[in-house]
């Protein structure tokens, strides 16, 4: 223990009032050897921060600990040289605005809080980014359909070179077989020429795309900044790009299953698709007079698609306005179960229902018969009143859409080719504040592969998708995760030496940094890293660490603490809290009031995921009496930031489980709860029944071993 | 929401950016929910998110409190005229809520549509970012109280602070100004104005939330009682000519989730949802489905046209046609929320608008307006343009 | 089940009659819930407007629903697409009677404006025609008396019988569209037939108790009983005046209470119909006027006047009377012998459906 430190303790904020700051500051010159404490009534001040920092030049100290709020707040204000490790003790918001003032225990808690930041600060190093020998700035977008094109052309617009990649002959994609797209802005009154010839025509004009058609992906290797992509077009390609947009489409939903609407068994059933392409090949085609539309054609069905396509009921609404303009004998049925035109596109519902010959019912088409050359289509659960019957001359379904599979980007992951998926083969988001994550760092879906979604969102879609590529190329450059630790320069670091090959790093790991050697040796790829720390948790033997989080540093804080012993009846609860939601929820506890008991010790982690068995069996060996955990909620509608940490919390939890049969230890002293960042309200109840708990229980046997 | 995407979007990138927001805190309408639908998650997750990461990014430049009052110039030369309000509490402030401690005087708390009140000097809400006090010039008494000033240690504040105006430069600038509720007096029919248990979507937000002013209870407005049945009014405005003629796109997805909300925290009360089409999107259609299937919630296709008190006075009574049956009914209910839409706030900027006050795509090069200023949409929506703008805003300096 | 073949021209002709949009309807009900005249059960205006999207002739012209609204505009005040159910309902009940009026020549030259001239020149030739017959075809000398410009015994037999021939063809009209109404709801069975029916329902017409219901025109109902009871006691006076032509002399002393009678229905009828036409103009935007309903309202309107005047002229020997007279008689064949063709047809076939509606059990 060489490092020279500060500490530096606020009594602003009421923690003077609370606490004896003169012990606090004792305790660390004298029992923890710190070179420089003081105290400030407030540290956040100019002369506060201006005292630290003229300290910083003249002491030449490592490490500091600022002994005062939370860290969630007056970040900006303590802001330092990035040589020197700053730690912040949080005494506001987690000892003195929740704890009774003045208490002994509260000051203990104060005490212990000092001794693990100190602990912290001898335990983790500076941070140095890993940044790699090149990086390219180039991007590689898959697939030529009007999403693909359109990222393409935003990014080269930003100055960035763009490979674009499509399988088929031509660019283009579904839209090609477009005759007319419906307005997604003012005027709604008139259709539009697909856009596609036009972006094709634009593409030509930059010099820093270069499109390869009929070119497929043979192989995708490597990490943000890096990937190095092999194509095949005949020949073999190699191109090494930095981030990538993955617009792979989408295809109509298989229609031979719909044979109850009369698909594959009348000739003049057809799809919307099938329709769109028809009239585009023939525009002076003779339309039948009538024509008949069934919406949800296989969508909104839990025995096809369960899900909306979104783009269907507009689709058919330009059917419906370009049959009429084309033919005015025709007469269009639309038979509906709701008319899904959201937002600004109810002007274009409006105006196709202007139209004297165009019919809307809600309904269930329940029977299609031939009769006379024509189809009778009886409809169920209108809203005439009645069942009602009508004779076409043509059905056109509206079919819904499925995802591409992106399995052909052939990714060299050990978790799979393919981008992971959410729910029904969708690669999307599961985030509504961040759409365009997905779990493939530097890997970016747009279009109608993440959602479905139709032209105009197509586009936005394309955009958003390729400003998330340049940020990841550009924090890569500079050494810096991209979302959600975005601006973390730390990322794992493998001291091989230890490692079993037991693969649990390279599976657990939410996001596919790890690679395998044949044998199952772990290859880490920093750039795909998110740090969230799971990988740290999964490892039995150590291996794993983070400059600023690692093993030792966690459990130097867990052995910090001062266990009384046992006649003392204070029992010392070790918490592992969520620095996303629960970390927020007990400062907003703290602000609001809250009292609850002081016999817990906090400990931040990245994300439950990333607590490590060691640390539990440590934390009992050292006399803790209980622990508890604090993270996200996990299940279908998880929120955990890093997909299923809170989940493996679970699932690693049977074997803690065994680890406490082992020591002779009840089951209760581990316990997880999970909750929201809103659900500060719920802390005091959470931490006060477990240490009720607890101390039922009696204390930890380990105690004074 | 939109706006703190796009500033954190591009600073992410590496560029500088300036974000202005009228209101003390970040968050904008978003803040103010209860929570996100289809997982009934709050937004301040992911608000917190993107708070650290304009705490940690200093190429991240906000200014609350503040408004644009001029935009000129060209692309790459824009000069926006900054209005600060005045800056009665300055960054000294550490939130350790003495000077709220003393203060005398009392507001209505807009945070909570005025369902709660707080004092003159106040925190916005528990989550505010930045992490500071407020003051409301309306309410407060300034030197002739001065109490809050004598009690703070941090010299954080000044009740004789002036307005300041400030000229900054831009490449390109980007308009996030968002939505606001239509004033949902103006329906008549719908009993706003007369009955205190019809409320607004927005305002059932605040009511429902852990942290509003019910607490972990939803009360209503008249007796402070927890409502047994509840009725929600889809296209309160929305799809009305004599009103807004578009659909708010949000609405039913809306209340959806706020159906499910009343029934996590009460298991036994009956909702019902009067609506003309569910317009839930894509995937969000198993979020319907679980409405569906819960027992406790009814889905009603047929407008609710006219909304009245009980002979008794203890009840509403919500009427519609329930279409599918082809009947008039009339249902007795403690709480009507109303579905109301999405309008666009209007601040006067020389940029074209369209329609309804939206504010129009096409606006001279290096404007980019996004998310409901522009149209209706959701918050995923939001973010998604938020994000496609934060594409173009950086193609014109690169 | 209803097998549908929409009829296009009849939604044009609705859409032309009515003046309103009849397409944007998105169903949402608000138009039943805003009715407070729709039944609880298959409410109306909703149902009718989407049958009316479909181009559904034949359900909507013998439908008992379509009589039961009595145009009041709250639907169209409320709609949030801006459709005016009240004034499609109107333009449906006006196709209704007049699908049920023969022959159709007489419908047509009544509800044409550009066969205004010929409406009115029909009776013109026709009492001239008869003047002449009668040998009277000239303006007589001394005090003004309108038996010697046209003898009573002729005008009460040959109008009379006119009345009767139109009014034959009216019934067999009002029979149809009794069966039409039966097959429409082949579910309820009617209790009982037409007259029974009419009998039973005589309490709710005279009343008016309908209109009071309506929100967005209270002053409909005071206007509509001015001028219902106004006519009914011009009918009446005119029936006695009939009979006294023949029994008693005639004409009637000024303070016969039967003159009294039709003095106080006619100034009725003339502050009544004043009512009518001013909210018409006054309501424009929520209310569509057609020129049926003008040629109706006007028309009767002049007859009122026109027959107060001519009185008038009698008492104070106007040299112009006989003209006037002459003016007066063309009224009232306008009103009277083309009752079954003009708008006045919506008394009885109104009264038909409300008498159905009733012996249904629909109110």
């Amino acid at each position: 223990m060489d490092k020279k430190l500060a500490v530096y303790i606020c009594s602003g904020c009421g923690i003077g009032d609370s606490l004896n700051v003169d012990k606090l500051l004792q305790l660390s010159s004298d029992e923890q050897k710190v070179t420089v404490c003081r105290k400030h009534k407030a540290l956040c001040s100019v002369d506060g921060y201006n005292t630290i920092l003229k300290d910083i030049e003249t002491e030449k100290f490592h490490g500091l600990a600022i002994a005062a709020c939370s860290p969630r707040v007056k970040t900006e204000v303590f802001d330092f040289p990035k040589n020197i490790i700053a730690e912040r003790i949080n005494l506001r918001e987690q000892v003195v605005w929740c704890s009774e003032p003045g208490d002994e225990d509260t000051q203990m808690l104060a005490e212990d809080y000092l001794r693990m930041g100190i602990a912290k600060i001898k335990n983790i190093s500076a941070i140095k980014p890993y940044i790699a020998d090149s990086i390219s700035s180039d991007i590689l977008v898959i697939g030529g359909g009007i999403t693909g094109i359109t990222a393409a052309i935003e990014g080269a617009k930003a100055g960035y070179n763009i490979y674009l990649v499509e399988k088929e002959k031509e660019l283009g994609g579904k839209l090609n077989s477009f005759y007319k797209q419906y307005p997604a802005n003012e005027p709604f009154n008139i259709l539009i020429d697909p856009i596609i010839s036009d972006r094709i025509k634009e593409i030509n004009s930059y010099k820093n795309i270069k499109v390869y058609t009929s070119t497929t992906i043979k192989e995708i290797s490597g990490q943000p900044g890096n990937f190095d992509v092999i194509l095949l077009n005949g020949k073999e390609v190699k191109i090494q790009v930095g981030s990538i947009v993955t617009s792979m489409g989408w295809e109509p939903y298989d229609a031979n299953k719909l044979s109850h609407l009369g698909y594959g068994k009348y000739e003049n059933v057809v799809t919307n698709i099938e329709f769109e392409t028809l009239i585009k090949s023939n525009p002076d085609i003779q339309l039948p007079k009538n024509i008949l539309f069934i919406q949800c054609a296989g969508s909104r069905d839990k025995d096809h698609l369960p899900y909306c396509s979104d783009y269907c009921c507009s689709t058919t609404l330009k059917h419906a306005k370009y049959i009429r303009e084309l033919n005015p004998e025709s007469s269009v049925f639309v038979i509906y179960k709701d008319i899904r035109t959201p937002g600004l596109s109810e002007e274009f519902y409006k105006e196709v229902q202007k139209d004297n010959q165009v019919f809307f019912t809600k309904g269930t088409v329940s029977d299609i018969t031939p009769e006379n050359n024509q189809l009778k289509v009886t409809v169920k659960e209108t809203l005439l009143g009645d069942d009602i019957s009508v004779k076409v001359d043509m059905i056109v379904l509206a079919t819904g859409m499925t995802p591409a599979g992106t399995e052909d980007m052939n990714l060299t992951y050990r978790l799979g080719k393919g981008l992971p998926k959410l729910k029904y083969n969708f690669s999307d988001s599961h985030f509504i504040c961040f759409p365009y994550e997905t779990r493939r760092t530097g890997i970016y879906a747009a279009g109608a592969v993440r959602a479905p979604m139709d032209v105009a969102s197509c586009l936005e879609d394309a955009s958003g998708a390729m400003l998330k590529a340049i940020q990841c190329i550009e924090a890569t450059k500079r050494g810096e995760s991209v979302h959600p630790r975005a601006g973390d320069k730390t990322y794992p670091e493998l001291y091989m030496d230890r490692c079993t090959d037991c693969k649990r790093c390279t599976e657990e790991c939410p996001f596919g940094t790890y690679d395998e050697t044949e044998k199952g040796t772990p290859l880490v790829n920093p750039s795909r890293c998110r740090r969230c720390g799971i990988c740290l948790g999964s490892c039995p033997e150590r291996v794993i660490s983070f400059s600023d989080y690692s093993i030792n540093s966690v459990s130097a804080m867990i052995k910090a603490v001062e266990i009384p012993d046992e006649f003392e009846e204070k029992p010392r609860i070790l918490v592992f809290v969520c620095e996303n939601d629960a970390y927020p929820a007990l400062d907003m506890a703290g602000s609001k009031g809250l009292k609850y008991s002081p016999y817990v010790r906090i400990i931040p982690v990245r994300c439950l995921g990333s607590v490590n068995k060691v640390w539990i069996s440590d934390a009992l060996s050292c006399g803790y009496d209980g622990i508890l955990q604090i993270g996200c909620k996990p299940g279908d509608d998880y929120q955990c930031h890093f997909i299923h940490g809170s989940e493996l919390t679970q699932t690693r939890g049977e074997n803690i489980q065994e680890t406490l049969t082992t020591m002779m230890l009840e089951p209760e002293r581990i316990k997880t709860e999970f909750i929201e960042i809103t659900d500060y309200y719920r802390i005091p109840d959470i931490i006060n029944s477990y240490v009720e708990t607890i101390e039922d229980i009696g204390p930890n046997p380990f105690k004074d071993m | 929401m939109s706006g703190v995407t796009a500033a954190v979007e591009i600073a992410e990138v590496g560029r500088q950016v300036i974000l202005v927001e009228e209101k003390p805190y970040l968050g904008g309408n978003v803040i103010k929910m209860n929570n996100y639908f289809p997982k009934l998650c709050p937004p301040s997750c992911g608000l917190e998110i993107n708070f650290r990461r304009i705490r940690q990014n200093s190429r991240i430049k906000c200014f609350t409190s503040t408004t644009v009052k001029e935009i000129s110039g060209e692309i790459n030369n824009f000069r926006v005229k900054l209005l600060h309000k005045p800056n009665f509490i300055n960054n000294n402030c550490t939130a350790c809520g003495n000077c709220t401690e003393v203060c005398p005087e009392e507001r209505p708390n807009e945070f909570d549509y005025g369902f709660s009140k707080t004092k003159a000097i106040y925190l916005p809400h528990e989550m505010a970012f930045p992490m500071k006090y407020s003051l409301d010039v309306k309410y407060c008494k300034k030197e002739s109280c001065n109490k809050c000033v004598e009690v703070c240690d941090y010299d954080a504040i000044n009740l004789s602070a002036k307005d300041e105006e400030e000229t900054i430069e831009a490449s390109s600038v980007i308009i996030a100004t968002g939505w606001k509720n239509p004033d949902a007096a103006a329906i008549k029919n719908l009993g706003y104005k007369d009955y205190k248990n019809v409320i607004t979507n927005v305002e059932f937000e605040r009511l429902i939330d852990a942290n509003g002013p019910g607490g972990d209870k939803l009360l209503k407005p008249s007796d402070g009682k927890e409502p047994k049945e509840i009725a929600f009014v889809q296209c309160a405005g929305s799809r009305d000519e004599n009103y807004l003629p578009y659909c708010s796109a949000v609405c039913c997805s809306a209340s959806l989730k706020h159906a499910l909300s009343i029934q996590n925290k009460y298991p036994d009360s009956k909702v019902k949802i009067f609506y003309i089409d569910l317009r839930v999107s894509g995937r969000n259609e198993d979020f319907l489905r679980k409405v569906e299937e819960n027992k406790n919630i009814e889905l009603i296709k047929g407008k609710v046209a006219k909304i009245t008190e009980s002979e008794d006075k203890s009840k509403l009574v919500v009427e519609a046609e329930d279409m599918l049956e082809s009947r008039k009914i009339k249902s007795e209910a403690d709480l009507v929320v109303l579905a109301t839409g999405i309008t666009p706030n209007q601040y006067n900027l020389n940029i074209y608008r369209s329609g309804e006050g939206f504010i129009s795509d096409k606006q001279k090069d290096g404007i980019y307006p996004v998310a409901c200023c522009k149209r209706p949409m959701d918050v995923s929506s939001s973010v998604k343009d938020a994000t496609a703008a934060a594409l173009k805003s950086i193609q014109l300096t690169s | 089940m209803i097998d549908i073949s929409p009829d296009i021209e009849f939604k044009k002709e609705l859409k032309r009659l009515s003046k309103s949009s009849l397409n944007e309807c998105m169903q949402c009900g608000t138009c039943s819930v805003v009715c407070t005249l729709a039944p609880e059960e298959r409410p109306f205006p909703r149902k009718e407007m989407i049958w009316a999207g479909w181009g559904m002739k034949d359900n909507l012209i013998a439908n008992t629903d379509i009589w039961l609204c009595h145009q009041c505009g709250d639907c169209s005040t409320h709609c949030p697409r801006n459709v005016k159910p009240a004034d499609v309902f109107s333009a449906i009940r006006q196709i209704s009677y007049q699908h049920y009026a023969c022959p159709k020549i007489l419908r047509k030259i009544v509800n044409r404006p550009a066969l205004l001239p010929v409406a009115i020149l029909i009776p013109v030739i026709i009492i001239a025609g008869i003047l002449l017959l009668a040998g009277t075809f000239r303006i007589p000398d001394g005090p003004v008396n309108y038996s010697k410009f046209f003898p009573h015994a002729w005008l009460n037999s040959s109008f009379s019988l006119i009345t009767f021939l139109s009014y034959s063809f009216a019934i067999s009209g009002l029979v149809k569209f009794w069966n039409d109404l039966k097959r429409s709801r082949p579910e309820a069975k009617p209790k009982n037939g037409l007259l029974i029916s009419l009998f039973k329902n005589r309490s709710g017409i005279l009343s008016h108790s309908k209109f009071g219901k309506c929100n967005t025109q209270k002053s409909r109902k005071i206007s509509h009983f001015l001028v219902f009871y106004g006519f009914i006691m011009l009918l009446v006076v005119t029936a006695f005046a009939i009979i006294a032509a023949i029994t008693h002399n005639y004409p009637l002393a000024f303070t016969n209470p039967f003159k009294i009678l039709g003095n106080v229905a006619a100034v009725m009828l003339v502050i009544g119909l004043s009512i009518m036409i001013l909210n018409r103009l006054i309501n424009k935007n929520s209310i569509n006027s057609t020129y049926t309903d003008w040629s109706f309202l006007i028309s009767l309107f002049i007859l009122s006047v026109s027959g107060v005047v001519v009185e008038a002229a009698r008492f104070l020997n106007w040299q112009s009377a006989y003209h006037l007279y002459f003016f007066h008689l063309v009224c009232v064949w306008y009103v009277i012998i083309y009752l079954p063709y003009s708008k006045f047809g919506h008394l009885v076939y109104r009264t038909v459906a409300i008498a159905f509606a009733n012996s249904i059990g629909r109110k």
